[in-house]
């Protein structure tokens, strides 16, 4: 439903005529971002600044128009998907690095800053910003975030939450408000804590205060293989119990390696069943005991075929590999669904034994590429769009790994965010007691539903889902 | 019913405008009972205290109102520990101690070691965020608190989170919680991300003939390339520091300071401390430095530099309190009262100015506790 035409004119008087887009051919760009279901917005507003973006959001609120806070629209959950139209406001024009305090070790940006590009910028520094997203190249810090994104580095480092000191927010009334800030235990409730990761459904994000970290001066990255996923989820699992927490343990199956090794050469054994990517960082003395510590498991555990790089060049190819894999897979089918949910470590080999007969109850080829020692797996189904019916498949098999995930006492997602995908299950994991005390934070927040409406919780008015019938096991499910 | 005196109420400072008469105390056995004793209170509009260990009894301002103390701490059982997947979700009333010590059989660890200890629960220390030394490596439980469940005061147990270590499954309320002095819910249980216990774990101290070469080699030992695990600096001019990490890099980093070495059992002893009236500065870690320098002459503090903060044993210095304070907020942070006597909290404020989002927050405090029947008065909402 197009915007009344006294609203297009009130949001060109804010951003200007040329930053509101609202012709239907333009629209379409901005239906998707990088999950599966689409909605085109009523229109498109790009904001330059924090009172833009204040500004749009008033107007907004006045005529109770949704407004979809919208970065590099590489989000995997549909987070800014449009899905009850309204105003798509996309930030990404706001793309300065306002500070670099290289004693404070702290930057400070707007959300449209890309998440390498501040890597990029601290290194000559000496220092870097953890959370690294496969996406890096891409996304944008604000909606990194909105998302509470992670990164395969996120084992050791944590996640974005845990590197956000502070940011400035827009709330549904417009108001503008800076929460938290560099000092730590901050007086009164932790409004930070909960935004971050709110996926634009509190506040849109207009700066970003965030934590720097100096850059190890050593880093040792190897990768090993393994007859099968289980012998490799032994592996991970025999490593931490030595007591040590890499920087980075990442998983890829068969036929991942298959596709990687044909796209990028660089060396990854494509007869093994599986391959860990394990890298450890620090100082020079640590990498070397660590590493030889973490050689001796994974030898134990039926590691073969270890190399480690022995130059940048190498473990920038190793990474490569990994953080490439989604791309790779485009060998296999053109188009891939990548979920995200979360086990406890030891239930590794049991859930990717199930999403495996999943896949060929489906039919449909399964690539597993993942964050092991979080036990955050990502199984991405490979499919042809242009296949008759396949979505629905595609879409039963993804549900169908979920619900494994939550058998086995796990979480919806590790790093994606529930967003439109997976809103429908959250039900599955969280009783109606555990809703409402989440949604009690929307209601005083957000009075009238209007920011990145249809997302995290179940939407009664959306088609049920396939296995709806099924909700009554969320009770066994549960985790206290 | 047992009627208590003032001094007995569970360690709690209450206001010489309180409660005449004495508080009913109960001891919930499950998080069920809990949650039905505090909607009870809700139901009469009865002020509820919730209790732990006690240990931090005396922050935040002097209740206006106590009309049932709510104790946690026949909730003290640990629910599971997945040693393989090194989570471990327990009740709140469980201590600390109870829970490293069973954490210590997988040779696993919690890196919380606050001030004031032993006999500080789990649901307190969420409570109130209280964190110490190790914070330096680790953050505060804040950054390791992976689930929640909280019983509120319409009687409902509302949980967040889960048992895994990464989860983005709806909002974050383990923040909302932490911290928030009991001011939304009663915690009854949580779950953490644990530790393996450090390879090799060396203390090594340094005593200086003035405050300004501690602060100096505080600042040398911060900028090695491994950084201290902890870092402690006392007003009396001596530097502890704890690494954590492979023997030979622990090793190298101990030798290129060529502090003394000094036994971990100092850690524990400096956790005992808990003056009787005492004070949290919060700042920029950057500031730290300048506002700590700012304390009146022969002022016993101890500091975590590599934080930001530092705690301050203030007696009966009130003047004193406040000029710290305002030097602390100009700096963006806080000054925040650990413990004091009833009538000096009331004149000093327990927390400082409050900051601009109050109004957000209260709403967030109206969506929980409509009728403000948690912990009155004590909580900046």
């Amino acid at each position: 439903m197009a915007l009344e035409a006294a609203v297009v004119e009130e949001l060109r008087r804010i951003v200007g005529r040329e930053s509101v887009i609202d012709s239907a051919n333009d629209l379409r760009i901005f239906e998707r971002d990088a999950s599966i279901e689409g909605a085109i917005p009523d229109a498109v507003v790009l904001a330059a600044s924090t009172e833009e973006v204040a500004r749009v959001i008033k107007v907004a609120a006045k005529h109770r128009i949704p407004v979809v806070p919208r970065g590099a629209g590489t989000g995997l959950s549909g987070g800014a998907v449009t899905i009850r139209g309204g105003i798509a406001l996309q930030v990404t024009r706001m793309r300065r690095i306002l500070e670099i305090d290289t004693v404070a070790q702290t930057a400070v940006v707007e959300p449209g800053v890309v998440n390498q590009e501040l890597s990029l910028v601290a290194a000559s520094h000496g220092l870097f910003y953890a959370p690294d997203p496969s996406s890096q190249k891409a996304c944008t810090i604000g909606g990194n975030a909105a998302e509470n994104s992670g990164g395969p580095h996120c084992l050791y480092y944590g996640v974005t939450t845990n590197h956000v000191l502070g940011m400035e927010v827009v709330l549904a009334d417009g108001s503008v408000h800076w929460v938290s800030g560099d000092a730590p235990d901050r007086i009164g409730l932790d409004l930070c804590g909960v935004l971050v990761g709110s996926e634009g459904t509190l506040c849109a994000i207009t700066k970003i205060k965030v934590r720097l970290l100096r850059i190890p001066p050593s880093v040792a990255t190897l990768l090993a293989a393994f007859p099968t996923i289980e012998t490799a989820s032994h592996a991970v699992s025999a490593i931490i119990a030595r007591g040590i927490v890499p920087a980075a343990l990442e998983m890829m199956d068969h036929m991942t390696v298959g596709a990687v090794e044909a796209h990028y050469h660089a060396g990854y054994p494509t007869d093994a069943g599986a391959v860990l990517l394990v890298e450890v960082d620090g100082i020079a003395e640590s990498t070397r005991e660590l590493m030889g510590a973490i050689r001796e498991v994974l030898e134990e555990n039926e590691g073969y075929a270890l190399r480690e790089a022995q130059t940048p060049a190498e473990r920038d190819l190793l990474w490569a590999g990994r953080k490439g894999a989604i791309g790779a897979l485009g060998r296999i089918k053109p188009n891939y669904y990548l979920h995200d949910g979360v086990v406890p470590r030891s239930r590794l080999p049991q859930v990717l034994s199930a999403v495996g007969e999943i896949g060929e109850h489906y039919k449909l080829p399964v690539a597993n590429v993942f964050h092991a020692g979080d036990g955050n797996l990502h199984p991405n189904i490979l499919f042809d769009l242009r296949d008759r019916d396949v979505l629905q498949q595609v879409e039963g098999a993804g549900e169908e790994m979920l619900r494994a995930v939550v058998e086995l006492g796990g979480a919806l997602s590790g790093e994606h965010g529930i967003g439109l995908e997976k809103s429908a299950f959250m039900p599955w994991v969280y009783s109606p007691d555990d809703l409402d005390a989440m949604q009690r934070v929307k209601r005083v927040l957000d009075v009238d539903g209007i920011l990145n409406p249809g997302k995290i919780f179940p939407d009664p008015t959306r088609e049920q889902v396939h296995l709806a019938g099924r909700t009554g096991l969320a009770i066994e499910a549960k985790w206290w | 019913m047992v009627v208590k005196g003032p001094h007995e109420l569970g360690g709690f400072a209450v206001s010489s405008r309180g409660p005449l008469i004495a508080p009913v105390v109960e001891k919930p056995a499950t998080a069920e009972e809990l949650a039905r004793r505090l909607h009870e209170a809700a139901e009469s509009r009865s002020a509820v205290i919730p209790v732990g260990g006690g240990r931090a009894g005396g922050m935040g301002g002097p209740p206006l109102r106590c009309d049932v103390e709510l104790h946690t701490t026949n909730l003290d059982r640990v629910l599971e520990h997945s040693q393989a997947d090194m989570v471990v979700s327990v009740e709140a009333g469980i201590t600390l101690e109870a829970l490293q010590a069973e954490l210590g059989k997988a040779g696993q660890f919690l890196p919380l070691d606050p001030f004031n200890s032993p006999g500080h629960t789990i649901g307190g220390l969420l409570a109130t965020g209280w964190a110490g030394p190790l914070r330096q490596r680790f953050g505060s439980a804040r950054d390791f608190l992976i689930g929640i469940r909280v019983a509120l005061p319409d009687g409902h147990l509302a949980s967040a989170g889960g048992r895994v270590v990464k989860n983005v499954s709806g909002y974050d309320l383990m923040k909302l919680h932490f911290g928030a002095m009991g001011s939304l819910g009663v915690i009854v249980a949580a779950s953490f991300k644990v530790f393996p216990r450090p390879l090799h774990d060396i203390t090594v101290e340094k005593t200086n003939d003035s405050i300004e070469d501690a602060w100096d080699a505080a600042g040398r030992a911060l900028d090695l390339p491994l950084a201290p695990s902890a870092l402690e600096l006392f007003s009396d001019g001596r530097v502890l520091a704890r690494f954590f990490g492979s023997p030979d890099a622990v090793n190298r980093m101990v030798a290129e300071l060529g502090w003394k070495a000094a036994g971990s059992s100092l850690w524990a002893e400096h956790s005992r401390r808990g003056p009787e009236s005492w004070a949290r500065i919060s700042v920029p870690r950057n500031a730290l430095r300048g506002i700590v320098s700012g304390l009146p002459e022969g002022a016993q503090w101890w500091a975590s530099p590599g934080a930001g903060i530092a705690h301050w044993s203030f007696g009966d210095r009130l003047e004193d309190v406040r000029t710290a304070r305002a030097a602390a907020e100009s700096a963006q942070g806080s000054l925040v009262l650990m413990a004091a006597p009833a009538g000096v909290a009331g004149e000093l404020g327990a927390w400082g100015t409050p900051p601009p989002t109050l109004e957000v927050m209260r709403r967030i405090k109206r969506a929980f506790d409509p009728d403000g029947i948690l912990n009155p008065g004590r909580f900046v909402v």
